[in-house]
């Protein structure tokens, strides 16, 4: 009991000094940083210290970042339900067949690690700079860890446990449903939950480099750059992690419900 | 305290054929190791026989080939029945079914209708006193009722042969003792024919009616010993110097055959 009343005053507590030092640090470096404050009207130009967030947060640029978030909730949305779609489909592929594993994952690998930057004069000439292509992007960037913790979650099936459906003389098919996917089920939702968060990077980045049509978060914070607009362009960058945490936060939720009552490790989330 | 005397010196199964036969059986794996060399035993219906032997001298091999999942490069086995019950060293229970789906698992797979599948998994938990568990998930359960959990997903199928690979290697001796007890019971009212492997001498002579005792690597029968008790067996059977004298008969076997 004495143990858990600590741990949850610690869970408490930590967060709360890391965020004092977050907020001193800020201030250290808003006051400390060279020409961070306009000569003229003392506009912050770089980083706004925090009190002074807000200042520049009216209407038109309130709608501005709303609009931005909804349009980039939209794109990482997309994005990692295709990936979920693509990812599952690809590690229940691969983990069927050895000789499909060894030819799809050096491509797996490759597009996992080539940068963005080199993809963007392809996907240019083939979509073009509009939301098909920010798709793409989140795709790219949240595809990898569902492909591989699907795998990974098929594979480590305790082989005692396959040896019992082989005595019964279950198939192929019925054993994925009965056995393989849902002993792999906290290995797939983890996959979830890393690739939600990568969506939203995958869909902030796909701004910079593709912004035809209405912009989101990316583009939104590049244009309050240029127009030194640092108070709002810090809200819009708060916005973008905020939409981060809440889709990490939402599955891992569904994680939760999902393998919560009987795997020990989603119950403690 | 009674005591079994040689007058107990019985063997009230009525064999009908052999149940399991095996017949010059070898096995050798892929990375050239020979597990396995001339096995030849027979288990008869209804029969308990236990497999002792030194690690890694082919015991769990020969539990495989007898459940079709390894086939032997030498020699023949014969089953005659297509029921095989198969319980491993590890409970091996799913842990996202509940005990009631766990020990309804197997007759799943076997397409039984879920009536015919609620009734006999009913009857089953009552057998085994898991009723009270019949919510509760792996995760809640101690090692012994994971492994009486397992005792009955198998027992539900009705095998007429029991494959025990170690079972109750894991658990500490008090549940040990206590699950021996509950599988002898069950095998004098069930009557399967059971081929149980385990690393300890007092479990293999007082669960069966042959110890068979191997040597090391490549596995081969060393002796056969008969167990002189009847079924069903009163634990106290274990504190009889007959019982003791049994035990240091296979010991003796086993340490003659290792050096």
């Amino acid at each position: 009991m004495r143990s858990l009343k600590s741990d949850r005053i610690s869970g408490i507590v930590g967060p709360l000094v890391v965020f004092v030092i977050f907020i001193a640090g800020w201030y250290a470096v808003a006051y400390g940083l060279d020409n961070n404050f306009s000569p003229a009207s003392n506009k912050p130009l770089i980083i706004p210290p925090p009190h002074r967030l807000f200042e520049d947060f009216n209407g038109i640029n309130r709608d501005k970042i709303f609009t931005a978030t909804l349009i980039s909730i939209k794109t990482s949305m997309v994005g990692l339900l295709i990936s979920i779609f693509l990812g599952l489909l690809l590690g229940i592929l691969m983990a069927q067949a050895r000789w499909l594993e060894r030819s799809l994952w050096p491509y797996l690998i490759a597009m996992q690690v080539t940068p963005i930057i080199a993809l963007v004069p392809l996907l240019i000439k083939i979509v073009g700079a509009n939301f098909a292509a920010r798709v793409i992007v989140t795709v790219i960037i949240s595809l990898f860890p569902i492909v591989s913790n699907t795998l990974f979650g098929l594979r480590s099936v305790d082989r005692n446990l396959h040896d019992l459906f082989t005595l019964h003389h279950v198939g192929r098919i019925r054993r994925l449903i009965k056995l393989q996917l849902p002993a792999a089920s906290p290995a797939i939702f983890t996959g979830f939950r890393i690739s939600a968060g990568l969506a939203v990077i995958g869909a902030i980045v796909g701004d910079f480099f593709f912004s035809k049509g209405n912009p989101g978060l990316g583009k939104l914070i590049t244009t309050f750059f240029i127009n030194n607009q640092s108070g709002p362009m810090f809200i819009t960058s708060i916005s973008a992690a905020l939409l981060g945490l809440s889709l990490f936060i939402i599955f891992g939720v569904i994680y939760k419900v999902a393998v919560g009552r009987w795997y020990e490790e989603a119950a403690k989330f | 305290m009674s005591t079994s005397s040689a007058a107990d010196v019985v063997d009230d199964q009525v064999h009908t054929g052999q149940l399991l036969s095996l017949r010059g059986l070898g096995k050798t794996f892929a990375d050239s190791t020979q597990a396995l060399s001339n096995i030849t035993m027979d288990i008869g219906w209804k029969e308990f026989v236990s497999l002792v032997g030194p690690s890694g001298c082919g015991k769990s091999t020969i539990l495989r080939i007898a459940a079709g999942l390894e086939t032997p490069t030498s020699g023949e086995c014969v089953v005659q029945t297509t029921k095989v019950g198969f319980v491993f060293q590890d409970a091996t229970l799913l842990p996202w079914r509940n005990v009631f789906r766990n020990i309804e698992l197997l007759i799943e797979l076997d397409d039984v209708e879920p009536g015919e599948r609620k009734r006999r998994v009913h009857e089953i938990m009552q057998l085994v006193d898991l009723v009270d568990s019949a919510r509760k998930y792996p995760r809640q359960l101690s090692g012994g009722m994971k492994m009486r959990t397992s005792l009955a997903r198998s027992l539900v199928s009705n095998p007429d042969l029991f494959l025990f690979d170690e079972p109750f290697s894991a658990l500490d001796e008090f549940t040990r003792e206590r699950l021996n007890d509950e599988l002898l019971a069950l095998f004098a009212q069930r009557k399967f024919a059971a081929l149980f492997v385990t690393h300890s001498i007092a479990e293999a002579v007082y669960m069966s009616s042959r110890v068979v005792v191997m040597s090391p690597r490549p596995g081969t029968i060393a002796r056969v010993i008969t167990v002189p008790y009847s079924y069903p067996r009163r634990h106290d059977i274990r504190y009889t110097p007959q019982f003791a004298e049994i035990c240091g008969q296979v010991s003796r076997a086993l340490r003659q055959d290792s050096q």
